[in-house]
């Protein structure tokens, strides 16, 4: 078996080494040298471990295509989680350096201290940290894994609230008939039962240094991530110029929106585009999709947008090719997949 | 983006100065823009107080703003682009405030009203590409081809002097200490830039008058500190960590860190001082409050290493701050003019939040070997043995002094101060001051009949103390501070060390040693005048300027 020399270099030009044989793929290489690489899933089907092979051999396992179409396939993009390879590699990462975990993922016990049905086919989960470790530091928009009891499978969930002092971690999560957590969540969990948390990751976060209107672009639980980026602004004060775009299938499933109401008050710059699918006749708002909608607002109102997008693939995927369309660069894009 | 305020900034033959997308300071091209173009509409703010004080209706909202907008623009001070697109939006809105008042007094008046050009009639364009267009007129190097690279060096020497005095004026406002005199002649000062002068004369007296400027300032906060903390005592700082949650404090604010002391009282947090706020143990009552237990770190260039090692909350209420790596930047806050994005500021004086980041953190699990250093040499205390130190000089026990002080950096040629203090003879006394001294500090350099002979004098700003003990000395032996056996090593590295030499020339002292590198602004033109006129050096070989110091002054 081989051992091969990977080498990434992040968004901002640092370079990371470490060695990988024929049988690992990129990430768990990187996890074995005690390296945690931004990644979701583990099992192609996220694309948060995107990233671009600028020389070097390697085969792609399974993944799921809309992740990874052939286009970006062809431009040997690659989902680290799923790349094996067979030389040593130069990697681009779409993410800096300061994304990367470095040293032995430890878990953290948390206690359920709320659940609760906030709409159709939607929870509202909030963890709470022991008393000797109330730390709750993460970077608005990023995600923390879930380990269900008594097994070795981790769940990965945005938070939504803010980084706190209080050991309080929020989730809203998306009820899945046949999912394991959430068939967790409805058949055995209580308040008081305990999870392991591991430390928060993801590179899905507000650029602050970014000047342009911001567009937010919220797939039903996908919310979390954007409650959590503007809920930091309403405690900073950094009143940015900011149009959510808040997509549900039916009017059942909305939720949070005394919070974004509250949010509004607090945020003079904050839009707010209820979008849904297939509502009522009596519905007021915006019927459509959140892509519909952004293929409206961009049409009515051309400017230089930044665009951060979190939802389901499909929806992610229409988003930016409308946004595209209106001129607006993949630079310019973020986005996190679920589902 | 140019930038070439700082000692870090390249010196190169094809040209000196930061001109790529960012700073060697962190600073990016977007921020160094907006900060030019902040401070060109800052000076018509100053255009229009100046005159409004003329009318006898001075403006301290506007002064508050000049110094705080000035001292955010210091190295290392504030990275935040956005915070500088709101502050120029601030910057016109106030002017166009200044100007509405202006011109309906002078109406009322019948005075004749003035009209200007450039920053007091600018309007701030609406847009961040349009901003940047305009920041291109705002560069300090804007008139290059035309003026000439002295011209530019010249007004850039007055610009970073004025920026540096500004930081020290707003430590004083902090404390509730002002003076009309000196605001007038900030506003003066801005007025002068906001001419363009392409005159040199007129540019280096300015220069001058900054420097007398940065005097007055100088002993406005040096009475801010001793009039609210009561004058600094020899005090033992602690420098190892004690049991328990911890809060890290670090810049140069004093009214910042009281304002915390005040606010952890009784609540079990221990407060740790960092760089510049070391001299903080040595004021009476500042080291009243008991959970104020000692200074942790170095230098600010160390942060990354002692910063991520602290286990607690941290706190940087000026400059130096360096980009917060992800093993800290939750727990790190920002106050006054500090920022970086992404990392959240403290306002209103409202610590809660560095509160509560030290509650919840672990803090130190154990009591580490005390490790004691001696602070407290500030010029009260010194002139209280200044009986002892002329009869040690006039007995021959004190030969020399050296004052090696300023601030320090990563450059390796900073080691140089380092060996000046260990080459200093037996018979010598080191004066230090600034956190350059943390090259040096905790090493025994012994006494001289019961007096240290590394006499910690306090902040950069404390340089005000060591001139009050050069005078006296001068007095006591009827000399000019140039004849007394006394050398000046001065590191510097950002503009309030500007201020400072440019106080010491317009003092008349000659011979200043200057390093490790010289000002990139200085060109070979304007050196050969400082040094025909003052004798201002670049640093050499340790071992040859000790000598030479001994020997010119034996």
């Amino acid at each position: 078996m081989s051992n091969h020399l990977i080498t990434l270099t992040t968004r901002d030009g640092q370079v990371l080494t470490f060695d990988a044989q024929d049988s690992q793929d990129v990430v768990s290489a990187a996890a074995i040298c005690n390296i945690t690489l931004p990644s979701l899933c583990r099992d192609g089907g996220c694309g948060a471990c995107l990233a671009h092979c600028e020389s070097g051999e390697y085969t792609l396992g399974n993944y799921n295509e809309s992740m990874l179409p052939s286009e970006l396939k062809a431009q040997r993009q690659v989902l680290l989680c799923r790349t094996f390879p067979h030389s040593n590699l130069q990697l681009n990462a779409p993410y800096d350096y300061a994304h990367i975990q470095f040293g032995e993922q430890v878990g953290k016990t948390a206690t359920i201290t709320q659940l609760e049905k906030i709409a159709n086919r939607t929870l509202k989960l909030q963890l709470k940290l022991g008393d000797d470790d109330k730390a709750v530091e993460f970077e608005a928009g990023q995600y923390v894994e879930i380990e269900i009891p008594q097994t070795n499978i981790r769940r990965a969930y945005s938070l939504a609230n803010t980084a706190n002092w209080q050991g309080e971690l929020d989730f809203l999560i998306r009820v899945q008939p046949q999912g394991q957590f959430t068939t967790f969540l409805n058949e055995k969990a209580a308040l008081g039962q305990t999870f392991t948390v591991y430390v928060p990751k993801g590179t899905f976060e507000f650029h602050s240094q970014r000047f342009n209107p911001a567009i937010f672009i919220a797939g039903g639980t996908g919310l979390a991530p954007f409650l959590s980026m503007l809920t930091k602004m309403a405690q900073w004060g950094e009143n940015r110029e900011v149009h959510l775009f808040f997509g549900v299938n039916d009017e059942t499933e909305l939720f949070c929106l005394e919070e974004l109401a509250k949010l509004q008050q607090q945020l003079s710059n904050l839009k707010i585009t209820q979008c849904v699918w297939k509502p009522r006749d009596t519905w007021q708002g915006f019927s459509g999709t959140p892509a519909q909608a952004l293929q409206k607002y961009l049409q009515e109102n051309p400017n230089d947008y930044d665009i951060y997008l979190c939802g389901p693939p499909m929806l992610v995927n229409s988003c930016v090719e409308i946004a595209k369309t209106h001129g607006i660069s993949d630079t310019q894009i973020f986005s996190e997949k679920f589902g | 983006m140019f930038c070439y305020q700082c000692e870090q900034t390249p010196h190169a033959a094809t040209g000196n100065g930061c001109h790529e997308a960012k700073g060697v300071c962190g600073k990016d091209e977007t921020t160094a823009d907006l900060q030019d173009l902040m401070l060109y509409g800052v000076q018509g703010v100053a255009q229009y107080a100046k005159r409004l004080r003329q009318f006898d209706l001075p403006q301290p909202k506007a002064d508050e703003f000049i110094l705080y907008t000035l001292f955010t623009t210091l190295t290392n001070v504030n990275f935040n682009a956005n915070r500088f697109a709101e502050l120029i939006k601030e910057t016109a809105k106030l002017r166009v405030e200044l100007k509405d008042l202006y011109n309906k007094t002078a109406n009322e008046r019948n005075v004749q009203i003035e009209t200007f050009t450039g920053a007091a009639q600018w309007q701030p364009a609406s847009t961040m590409a349009g901003l940047l267009i305009q920041a291109k007129e705002a560069a300090v190097n804007v008139e290059l081809s035309e003026v000439g690279e002295d011209i530019v060096g010249l007004r850039a020497m007055l610009l970073y002097g004025i920026k540096g005095t500004a930081a020290y004026a707003y430590h004083a406002l902090m404390l509730g200490y002002s003076d009309e005199e000196i605001y007038a002649e900030f506003e003066e000062a801005l007025d002068f830039m906001a001419t363009h002068s392409k005159d040199a004369n007129a540019l280096l007296n300015w220069a001058m008058r900054i420097g007398q400027l940065n005097y007055k300032v100088m002993a406005l906060l040096d009475s801010a500190n001793t009039g609210s903390f009561g004058t600094q005592q020899i005090t033992q700082v602690n420098l190892s960590p004690v049991k328990g949650k911890a809060i890290l404090v670090s810049g140069h604010d004093l009214h910042d860190l009281a304002t915390l002391l005040e606010q952890t009282k009784d609540l079990g947090i221990n407060v740790y001082t960092h760089g510049e706020l070391l001299p903080a143990h040595a004021y009476p009552k500042l080291k009243a409050y008991p959970h104020l237990v000692g200074n942790y770190g170095g230098a600010w260039q160390n942060q990354h290493l002692d910063f991520a090692q602290f286990p607690g909350a941290i706190l940087m209420t000026s400059n130096c701050l360096v980009e917060p790596a992800a093993a800290y930047r939750h727990r790190i806050f920002t106050a006054g003019p500090v920022g970086w994005a992404g990392i959240r500021h403290i306002q209103n004086n409202d610590f809660s939040p560095v509160i509560e980041a030290a509650q919840a953190l672990h803090g130190f699990d154990e009591d580490k070997p005390a490790q004691f250093i001696t602070v407290g040499f500030g010029k009260d205390t010194v002139m209280s043995v200044a009986d002892k130190v002329i009869d040690g000089i006039k007995a021959g026990d004190i030969k020399h002094f050296f004052l090696i002080g300023g601030c320090d950096g990563a450059a390796p040629g900073r080691n140089y101060f380092t060996e000046v203090a260990e080459l200093a003879p037996q018979d010598s006394i080191i004066l230090t001051l600034g956190c350059g001294k943390f090259r040096f500090n905790t090493h025994d350099f012994g006494d001289i009949g019961g007096i240290p002979r590394l006499l910690d004098m306090g902040q950069c700003n404390d340089s005000y103390s060591a001139i009050q003990v050069a005078l006296a000395l001068s007095k006591a032996f009827d000399c000019n501070v140039n004849e007394l056996p006394l050398s000046m090593m001065i590191s510097w590295f950002e503009q309030k060390a500007v201020a400072v030499l440019l106080t010491l020339l317009s003092l008349g002292v000659r011979g200043i040693h200057l390093g490790p590198t010289l000002p990139a602004f200085l060109t070979p033109n304007l050196l050969a005048k400082l040094g025909e006129t003052f004798d201002l050096k670049p640093t050499g070989i340790a071992a040859n300027d000790v000598e030479a110091a001994l020997r010119a002054r034996a």
